[in-house]
């Protein structure tokens, strides 16, 4: 299918029409923030501003939650851990340039799963690698379209930072480039052999 | 030859006036189609503009990790956009509605104010219905059209063969066309 349909002709004219333009003085306004540290964790885009805003935030939530702790002040909450493994086929490529980045507390509950193209080779997930999926705490399928789904594994690694090598990553994806659902979970030995019964996280 | 055009860590830790001067050099070879990228997704030109500062902040941060074996400058910075855009919509509200004063940006040569306006309210309407599609069609969506990207190009940035790139536009044309005719 080289030429779009007929019917959508007019809506490709339309938008193609529109057109934005950045003002004036941003480029050098970026060129001239090269130099600023970026936050550690943060989001180096933001203005500094919008940085002091969110960091008084934070402190004023800090203090409260030291006053209110119930039992005294600096109880934790669960360790948060962030694992970085590469490189596998996660998305049925055929080459094993793909990654996963999980953040959990550990050994525990994920809070976000990214699954990655590894695309300039360094390992690990960086600022230009592909995202093939990003999802939060909630599992759900992405995308449209489920024809021709197929799983991949990998078993067994350390990927939320529990220590021993007992989790599991299942992969839902079509090959050889969507990946619509990516899930781990710890395994289980059953009777029959494989893992039977484990809750994905 | 571009100065993207070299292998990564070839040149080392770049020093802060290099980077600098590689920062203005992309901005100026790409800056307004990674504008209209993000701005085809977001609701404001102060949107766009903190995001688009972000991608090449974080572009000219990483510069020594990218490698033009792997692809061309310019789809690596839009996969950073790509990236940029992901997470902040995890941080915003999804967009409900585009506010008609925000098209400070938008170019038109309308001869009038009033054809300045119905244009305006035609791209509100537009944008508006992009926002309800699913995150795959809005990039792809804004890449050929906000960017002007050809299908090649597009590909080269999603990480899929051209034929897909078209199939899944025109089904992302047809979803786009449904909202708006809801």
């Amino acid at each position: 299918m080289n030429e779009p349909p007929d019917d959508f002709r007019e809506l490709e004219r339309t938008l193609g029409a529109i057109r934005f333009e950045p003002r004036a003085s941003l480029g050098p306004e970026i060129a001239g923030r090269v130099g600023e540290q970026p936050p550690a964790g943060g989001d180096p885009g933001r203005r500094p501003r919008f940085r002091r805003a969110a960091l008084a935030a934070a402190a004023a939530i800090a203090a409260a939650a030291v006053v209110l702790a119930p039992g005294g002040p600096l109880r934790s909450g669960p360790e948060r851990v962030t694992v970085d493994r590469c490189c596998y086929d996660l998305d049925g490529g055929g080459e094993a340039d793909d990654g996963v980045l999980i953040e959990a507390e550990r050994d525990d509950r994920v809070h976000r799963l990214r699954v990655y193209e590894d695309r300039d080779r360094s390992s690990d997930y960086s600022a230009g690698d592909l995202l093939r999926l990003d999802r939060g705490a909630e599992l759900a399928l992405q995308g449209h379209g489920l024809e021709g789904l197929v799983t991949i594994e990998r078993c067994c690694l350390d990927f939320d930072g529990g220590g021993p090598s007992d989790d599991g990553l299942l992969v839902l994806g079509v090959p050889p480039d969507r990946v619509v659902m990516a899930a781990i979970y710890e395994r289980r030995d059953s009777p029959g052999g494989g893992t039977w019964g484990a809750p994905l996280r | 030859m571009s100065t993207l055009d070299r292998r990564p860590g070839q040149a080392g830790v770049l020093p802060a006036e290099r980077r600098e001067e590689l920062c203005r050099q992309w901005y100026e070879e790409h800056g307004r189609a990674i504008y209209s990228f993000l701005r085809f997704q977001l609701d404001s030109a102060d949107e766009a503009d903190d995001l688009t500062a972000e991608v090449f902040l974080r572009a000219v941060r990483s510069v020594e990790r990218f490698d033009p074996a792997r692809g061309t400058a310019r789809s690596w910075l839009f996969r950073i956009a790509q990236n940029v855009r992901r997470d902040h919509g995890r941080r915003e509200r999804r967009r409900r509605q585009v506010s008609l004063t925000a098209f400070r940006d938008l170019r038109a040569d309308a001869p009038s104010p009033e054809e300045r306006l119905l244009w305006e309210e035609e791209v509100g309407r537009l944008l508006a219905a992009l926002a309800e599609l699913p995150e795959g069609d809005r990039e792809l969506v804004s890449l050929r059209y906000g960017s002007g990207l050809s299908t090649a190009e597009a590909a080269e940035v999603l990480g899929v063969r051209e034929p897909a790139v078209r199939t899944r536009l025109w089904r992302a044309l047809g979803r786009l066309r449904k909202v708006l005719h809801r």
